[in-house]
């Protein structure tokens, strides 16, 4: 029930502010037209490292809205709403993330076809690579709220966050890139998808845990 | 069920690694006014803080007696710092309904109302919050007490930022609640009255 009422007031905070929904789509598109531009090469070579940079691309606007999860909270006083309010704070953590996966995860998905035509992405990727993300973009928000919860009594933590969860999230870009790889390739990406997932639930029990530690500790 | 009596015993706080007051004690229980006293930097809002559950002590015990649950206590008391907790982005009506429903209060559309227009917040139900002036801003905080049904107000200078019928108003909601068998713990530097009406009196001084 509490679970359902943060991230409603997450994503109604969100959606007021707009900014943090398209910020991260905008962020792609400009990079990506740099692309062509700098390589000057055509269709086979952009085709070649696709899948990387829709990947990394994803990753990286997704970097950029993490800081704010916690720590707009902290500054006006409402962490301590729902901290004090008997409600578990790593449910209160999973609420947040949902909201950040609703708000950041979900357009970023919407949003790759796009990018991923403008790289010649062979048609044959397209699904796999939505889906890759489907299930990566979870492991972004939920690993984001730990990175998060450790910076948000910092003025200047983004540095500080993107360098704590980069290592974390690189098994996340090497199964992910790589699901997208092998279909260019013809192969199945089973055994890549597989693992995501694994990280995945990894991620959904671990991340609340580790989230709600850190919380408590910047409380202090 | 029986209602829970606050216990602080020789609580010391800390910043920088610093005690910033003197070991404090206090006993709290319903129908009681506790005011923390003390200068600028003295450790009010380190201490109620500690208080609340949102901080830490260095040293000395906190309970809640009878069964020293904190849950108990999370679910008897409510915590009003400096930061309000208002979202700036949330109007007046969507954030004291956000503040109920985290706290599990039921509440419908005509008593928020009702309590917006008591802090009068009459008609600025649909303003967002960031519209509103610090006065404002604090009121709007403040009706989050009149709602949420608490025994144990905490309230971290209350009085900062209202004007005097403000004042005025905040002191006899604080008065009632205390002759409701509630209990209130606030800081101020500056207020006679509340320091006159108040059970308890915690100086806070150097240690």
């Amino acid at each position: 029930m509490r679970f359902w009422v943060l991230m409603k007031r997450d994503v109604l905070v969100s959606w007021r502010k707009k900014s943090n929904i398209y910020q991260p789509l905008v962020f792609q598109l400009l990079i990506v037209t740099m692309f062509p531009l700098g390589l000057g090469a055509g269709a086979q070579t952009l085709q070649k490292i696709a899948p990387a940079v829709v990947w990394i691309l994803a990753l990286i606007s997704t970097l950029i809205t993490l800081e704010d999860i916690f720590k707009d909270d902290y500054e006006d006083g409402s962490l301590g709403l729902y901290a004090l309010s008997g409600m578990p704070l790593s449910l209160a953590v999973l609420a947040k993330a949902a909201a950040h996966w609703l708000t950041t995860g979900v357009p970023v998905i919407l949003f790759a076809p796009v990018i991923a035509v403008l790289l010649h992405l062979p048609s044959q990727s397209y699904l796999i690579l939505m889906l890759s993300l489907l299930i990566a973009t979870p492991i972004f928000s939920l690993l984001g709220t730990v990175g998060s919860a450790l910076v948000m009594t910092l003025k200047n933590g983004g540095m500080l966050l993107s360098v704590l969860i980069m290592p974390l999230l690189a098994p996340v870009l090497i199964f992910g890139a790589g699901a997208v790889l092998e279909t260019t390739l013809g192969n199945s990406a089973t055994a890549h998808l597989t693992l995501l997932s694994g990280c995945l639930a990894l991620s959904v029990t671990l991340a609340p845990l580790a989230a709600a530690a850190a919380i408590k500790v910047n409380l202090e | 069920m029986k209602p829970t009596i606050l216990q602080v015993s020789e609580v010391q706080c800390q910043k920088g690694g610093y005690a910033l007051f003197a070991p404090v004690n206090l006993t709290l229980q319903p129908g009681q006014l506790a005011v923390i006293a003390g200068n600028n930097g003295s450790g009010k809002t380190t201490l109620m803080e500690a208080i609340a559950t949102l901080g830490s002590f260095s040293s000395g015990k906190l309970s809640f007696q009878p069964d020293n649950s904190t849950d108990a206590w999370l679910a008897e008391s409510h915590y009003l710092g400096h930061a309000l907790g208002n979202k700036s982005s949330l109007t007046c009506l969507e954030n004291i309904h956000f503040a109920t429903q985290i706290n599990g209060e039921k509440c419908n559309e005509a008593s928020m109302i009702d309590a917006l227009e008591s802090v009068g917040l009459g008609g600025y139900e649909y303003h967002y919050a960031s519209d509103l002036s610090a006065g404002q801003k604090k009121r709007l905080a403040l009706s989050r007490l009149l709602l949420l049904n608490k025994t144990y107000w905490l309230l971290d200078e209350p009085f900062v930022n209202l004007d005097a019928t403000g004042c005025d108003w905040l002191f006899a909601v604080i008065c009632q609640h205390i002759s409701n068998g509630g209990a209130a713990i606030l800081t101020a530097h500056d207020n006679k009255r509340i320091h006159q009406k108040a059970d308890v009196i915690i100086s806070l001084e150097r240690p």
